[in-house]
């Protein structure tokens, strides 16, 4: 497992620096340390930050390219942008897309490599004894109670990962059943029922899921929920043959506790986050603090990436400020996640997700083709799905590349945390022992 | 038409025949290899040519009318004519068989052409033959039937014959697709790829469907299996809803007559069929799941398949750990907001859950999707690596949040249950799990990983019973030098944990490194020294445990009793100072007997805590206390006796001094009476310790006193004078004696003696 000697083994890269503390203990060291630490946390941040002058970011200019997908030219400049990004990793790596999977795990690097940083700063080679005054006596409790919360969304997140999993599957369908030629009906009903599984999937782990909690009738498994079994689904076109879209649905997801809710836990972990202000504001107040915003946005981004249960009232607004300097990245990032947010709650979407949001759209697309489908499709159309379909493969290729790899991340920021609070903990007992009469 | 003068006849043969002969048909058809040729078709007339020639769109009532009731077997005039207003404007051959049979020549012919396409390159296949649209309108027409809106046909309910058929056709429908597949450039297979491609969609609908209704009829296990089937009324309420749709519709009649006519094996069997116990399905429903299974697989529906199964499966277990009564809690729950009782409770309900899953559920989930998915082991193991593993990294964070709870010596033991559990538990679900599986080793690692936290928790809560001996420093001593309660919990809290004397080896041994590693240095040196100096003759191993150590009186001892030590030495030091309290030293003697004995006492009661502490430990142990021992006597008795013993002044040239003996019985007395009064309200709680404290002091100071009187007694004026000096006779003494350390509160002497 990555996460269980993550600890050491990254903070050799350190461990210079760390060396330089232990010698010098000096408030001048201090300070050094932590506006290294403040720049370092800018500069992470600023590379995840959308570069300014293409489009703000692939998930707005996918926006208006599957809606009206009359207009033929949207589609094709999709896929064509698609491939691109991807083409040319080594010439020029183009910058993620803004909450993309590969965005996230750069994210959740970052995270890793702050917290690090911190740990480095706050703990190794620190005269144990601030940690029993203040300001720190009061922060470091304060951190780890947010450290603790932070925990429950990693295990949240994770259960969101693997339904997103269970989406690329049902994505999955539809790309085999729509690359085969010709497109007969059959394949194009295959297609349409795997994707309203998944439109109707991602609608209802959005929100019926969330309900689980409310509605506290004990049985967790009490998540069935039925289409009316044999009924048409909606399906548009007039067919003698039922098509049953979805049939009777299950939530695909392992479900945390009953009363667990995302949106509660964020706004706990945020609340009361103040920075240090005055004399405070330049000693090691200020990493605990920088720790906890960090902390409090990562995981806050990954709750409005990824389903998870009972985000309704997620808040949009972190209490960054924004004179830090270190803080810019952080509140750019924010306020653009935010705006996506806003605009998911109107049009109820299933999370944040770059690729999550692509393939509903794609999804919602496919569907309507395959409403207005006949046999045979002429020229024409066929190009038109090739190119969606396409999309959708190219889609789920990311996903099946990157969710493994993120699903592990998401474990290893799990245990680094659970791992640097032991290590925290340790130092607190140990500032208790001194205090205590008995030699040691 | 002449089709029509001509079929009456037929048809009503048909009709008789069907009854029994169809069904027949059809499963000889399946039985037999698509190329042998059919035996037996006395009532399937038209030859090939014929029907190849039948123009589709041509006497469709009469075709709609041979299909179902091929099928449904009894069709009544009233029937024929309300299919004939349904039936399909296309006109299929009248009989299934025969055209299987075709449909799996021209497979074959699409093959080999294929295989010649291969080397040659030139041969175009023949336009697709009528045969291929008979048989797709043919099954089609079955697949409405089957699934229709109004009146769905239950797969469980279909004859073993029907069901069969339906396979038959499906299989045969997904060679067929795949086959036309291999034409998919060549536009004129287009026509007939949709064709059957759709209707291989409706039939996997239909089969997904199935496959999903079958997949919920399951019932979880008691935990404690009931031998009984399931009570009859329980099936029929089940099938109920069912029943109360037939008689709306149109088939629900023939249905019931189908239950007079044919033998339907599965009705019958319905309400005597067990469902197992142990694994939750009936075999019947097993051996469907596992025909569905198959047939989706075959015809490329395996993702489907899977996803139906993997849902149902996951709730399906999600519900039995709920009835276990194992609830999910959040970490932060578990951490920050529960009292330690009630997670008490959760840890006792989850190691439960844990040994059920290992034991019963784990090895279920496998038995079924190893019958479900009989020919595709590689789905088998994926479904349920992942099926599983969701269920252990649930029940493994549990534990790991119970890891980070704050550190408490009473949550030792539940610690170590945990610990247990994962240890043991875990490797018992290995066998299940392919080889070198991903899963397993992700399981296994978190699981490692939650045992080195709870481990490392451990080693500090003992690290933290160090540290609440070392802060006992209550300047009030216990009265009467009874045992401390420090020693009673110590030395009862070791007793305990000395229960799990193995696991805890195991975790210092494997954990405590980790753990000193972490705090600094210091504290690791004097942790490890502080074990080894007051007892001398033990050697600490934290540097090699491999050496021998030639010399008997060291021994080699391991990082758990080294911790053991430890906290004994921290308690005797605690104790010692402890002992300083009291200002008379006799009391600080018996202090020190009191505890030092209900520690040996507790010690050598225990097996795991002596084989521990060894031998050596407690002859020091022993001989401390007879030095306390003794020291006490000489303390107390020390001066009574020499009051006896010494004769000086009391004989001046061979005659004894009155004055002076009055003053020594006058002594003696006031010392003896000043001994009893305080002493016995002295507490000695150790029956023994008390009678052997009594014996000795009484076998000290009778015979002194005996001699004493004997030497002496005559001396003193009979009467008044001997009663006024010779206070106590030797009985009387050894009464008083045995009256000492009974902790008497009413005796406030002993107390104001502190």
């Amino acid at each position: 497992m990555p996460g269980g000697n993550d600890g050491p083994g990254f903070l050799n890269r350190i461990s210079i620096r760390r060396n330089q503390v232990v010698a010098m203990e000096s408030h001048d060291q201090e300070l050094e340390d932590l506006d290294i630490f403040q720049k370092n946390t800018a500069e992470r941040f600023a590379d995840l930050l959308p570069p300014p002058t293409p489009a703000p970011g692939s998930v707005h200019s996918s926006t208006p390219k599957n809606n009206g997908n009359s207009d033929q030219t949207p589609s094709s400049i999709s896929a064509s942008e698609s491939p691109l990004s991807e083409h040319n990793p080594l010439s020029q790596p183009a910058p993620a897309p803004l909450l993309s999977i590969e965005w996230f795990r750069k994210l959740l690097d970052v995270f890793l490599c702050c917290e690090a940083e911190y740990k480095a700063v706050i703990v190794m080679g620190r005269d144990p004894c601030q940690f029993n005054k203040p300001p720190l006596d009061r922060l470091i409790p304060d951190l780890l109670d947010r450290s603790i919360k932070a925990l429950d969304v990693c295990n949240a997140v994770t259960n969101g990962v693997e339904l997103v999993r269970h989406w690329q599957r049902l994505a999955q369908i539809a790309v085999v059943a729509l690359e085969q030629r010709p497109i007969g009906e059959g394949q194009v009903r295959r297609a349409k029922k795997a994707l309203s599984t998944l439109l109707t999937s991602m609608a209802f782990d959005d929100k019926e899921n969330g309900g689980v909690g409310n509605n506290n009738h004990g049985k967790s498994t009490e998540r069935t929920w039925s289409f009316g079994r044999r009924g048409g689904g909606g399906s548009a076109a007039g067919n003698s043959n039922k098509d049953r879209t979805g049939g009777t649905f299950r939530s695909l997801s392992w479900s945390m506790a009953k009363s667990w809710s995302a949106a509660k836990q964020i706004q706990a972990m945020s609340a009361n986050l103040i920075a240090p202000r005055g004399v405070e504001a330049n000693g090691l107040a200020m990493p605990v603090y920088i720790m906890c915003t960090v902390l409090v946005f990562v995981m806050w981004s990954l709750v409005a990436a990824f389903p998870c249960q009972e985000r309704n009232g997620l808040s949009t607004h972190i209490p960054v400020p924004k004179q830090l300097g270190w803080a810019h990245a952080i509140t750019g990032l924010q306020e653009k996640i935010a705006e996506e947010w806003k605009k998911k709650e109107k049009k109820g979407t299933a999370g944040l997700l770059e690729e999550i949001q692509r393939m509903e759209k794609l999804a919602q697309s496919l569907i309507e083709f395959s409403d207005a489908f006949q046999f045979p499709l002429e020229d024409e159309k066929v190009d038109e799905v090739a190119v969606q379909v396409a999309e959708l493969a190219d889609i789920c290729r990311k996903m099946e590349e990157g969710l493994a790899p993120l699903q592990q991340q998401v474990r290893e920021v799990f245990h680094r945390i659970v791992r640097s609070r032991a290590e925290v903990l340790d130092v607190i007992d140990q500032v208790g022992k001194m205090s205590v009469p008995v030699p040691y | 038409m002449d089709t029509d003068k001509e079929k009456p006849i037929p048809e009503d043969q048909n009709n008789v025949d069907d009854q029994k002969k169809q069904p027949q048909d059809l499963q000889d058809a399946a039985n037999h290899a698509p190329l042998s040729t059919t035996t037996e078709t006395p009532v399937s007339p038209p030859p090939p040519s014929e029907t190849t020639q039948v123009d589709v769109g041509d006497g469709e009532g009469d075709v709609a009318k041979g299909l179902p009731e091929s099928e449904e077997v009894v069709p009544t005039t009233s029937e024929e004519d309300q299919q004939q207003q349904e039936a399909s404007p296309l006109s299929p051959p009248p009989d299934l068989p025969k055209v299987s049979q075709e449909i799996d020549h021209y497979i074959t012919s699409l093959l080999s052409s294929l295989k010649q396409d291969v080397s040659s390159s030139s041969s175009a296949p023949e336009t697709v033959p009528i045969c291929v649209e008979q048989f797709a309108v043919l099954f089609e027409a079955k697949i409405d039937e089957y699934d229709s809106v109004d009146s769905p046909v239950k797969w469980n309910r279909l004859t073993d014959e029907d069901s069969e058929s339906f396979l038959d056709a499906i299989h045969r429908i997904s060679k067929l697709y795949s086959a036309l597949c291999e034409f998919s450039s060549d536009c004129q297979f287009a026509y007939s790829i949709n064709r059957i491609g759709t209707v291989l969609q409706r039939a996997m609908s239909y089969l997904e469907e199935e496959f999903r209704f079958l997949m919920e009829d399951y019932k979880i296990p008691d935990s404690d299996y009931h031998q009984n089937p399931v009570p009859p009324e329980k099936l029929n309420d089940q099938h109920l809803p069912e029943g109360d749709e037939t008689p709306e519709q149109n088939q629900g009649s023939e249905e019931k007559d189908d239950d007079d006519h044919l033998p339907r094996p599965t009705n019958q069997e319905e309400n005597v069929d067990i469902c197992r116990p142990e694994i939750g399905y009936s075999d019947e429903g097993l051996s469907n799941l596992r025909k569905l299974s198959k047939a989706m697989i075959q015809g490329g529906y395996e993702t489907e398949c899977c996803q139906v199964y993997f849902i149902t499966r996951r709730n399906a277990l999600e519900e039995t750990l709920h009835k276990f009564g194992s609830e999910k809690h959040s970490i932060d729950d578990v951490v920050q907001k529960m009292n330690w009782e009630s997670l008490e409770r959760e840890i006792m309900a989850w190691i439960k859950t844990f040994k059920q899953c290992a034991n019963s559920e784990f090895p279920r989930e496998r038995k079924i999707s190893d019958f479900v998915f009989h020919d595709y082991p590689q789905v088998s193991e994926s479904i349920f690596s992942t099926l599983t593993k969701g269920v252990i990294v649930e029940l493994v964070n549990f534990s790991e949040a119970v890891a980070m709870t704050k550190r408490a010596a009473e949550k030792l033991f539940k610690f170590l249950d945990i610990y247990e559990t994962l240890r043991d538990v875990l490797p018992t679900v290995d066998n299940l799990f392919p080889k070198e599986s991903v899963h397993l080793e992700e399981i296994k690692s978190e699981a490692t990983l939650t045992r080195s936290r709870l481990g490392e928790a451990m080693v500090y809560i003992f690290c933290e019973l160090e540290n609440s001996i070392k802060a006992d420093t209550g300047k009030t001593p216990v009265p009467g030098g009874a045992v401390h309660p420090l020693t009673r919990y110590t030395i009862n809290y070791l007793k305990y944990a000395c229960e799990y004397k193995d696991t805890l080896e195991q975790v210092f041994r494997e954990h405590q490194k980790i753990e000193r590693a972490d705090s600094t240095a210091g504290s690791d040196f004097d942790y490890n020294t502080s074990g080894s100096t007051t007892s001398g003759v033990f050697e600490n191993n934290s540097s090699n445990n491999n050496n021998k150590n030639s010399n008997d009186q060291k021994i080699q001892i391991s990082p758990f009793q080294s911790q053991l030590l430890t906290v004994m030495d921290l308690l005797d030091q605690n104790l010692e100072i402890k002992s300083k309290l009291y200002k008379d030293l006799s009391l600080s003697s018996i202090f020190m007997m009191n505890n030092g004995r209900y520690i040996l006492q507790k010690v050598r009661g225990s097996p795991e805590v002596s084989s521990l502490m060894g031998d050596a430990w407690c002859r020091k142990r022993s001989s401390d206390l007879r030095q306390y021992h003794k020291n006490y006597q000489r303390e107390t008795w020390g001066k009574l006796l020499h009051c006896l013993m010494n004769h000086e002044g009391l004989n001046v040239n061979g005659k004894v001094v009155k004055p002076v003996l009055k003053e020594r019985f006058k002594s003696f007395n006031a010392m003896f009476d000043e001994i009893h009064k305080t002493q016995s309200g002295w507490v000695v709680s150790d029956e023994q310790l008390q009678s052997e404290l009594r014996v000795s002091i009484s076998n000290m100071v009778i015979p002194a006193y005996r001699a004493f009187l004997a030497r002496y007694g005559q001396t003193l004026t009979p009467g008044r004078q001997t009663e006024k000096y010779v206070k106590h006779q030797p009985e009387e003494i050894e009464e008083l004696v045995d009256e000492l350390f009974d902790g008497n509160a009413a005796n406030p002497a002993g107390r104001r003696k502190l």
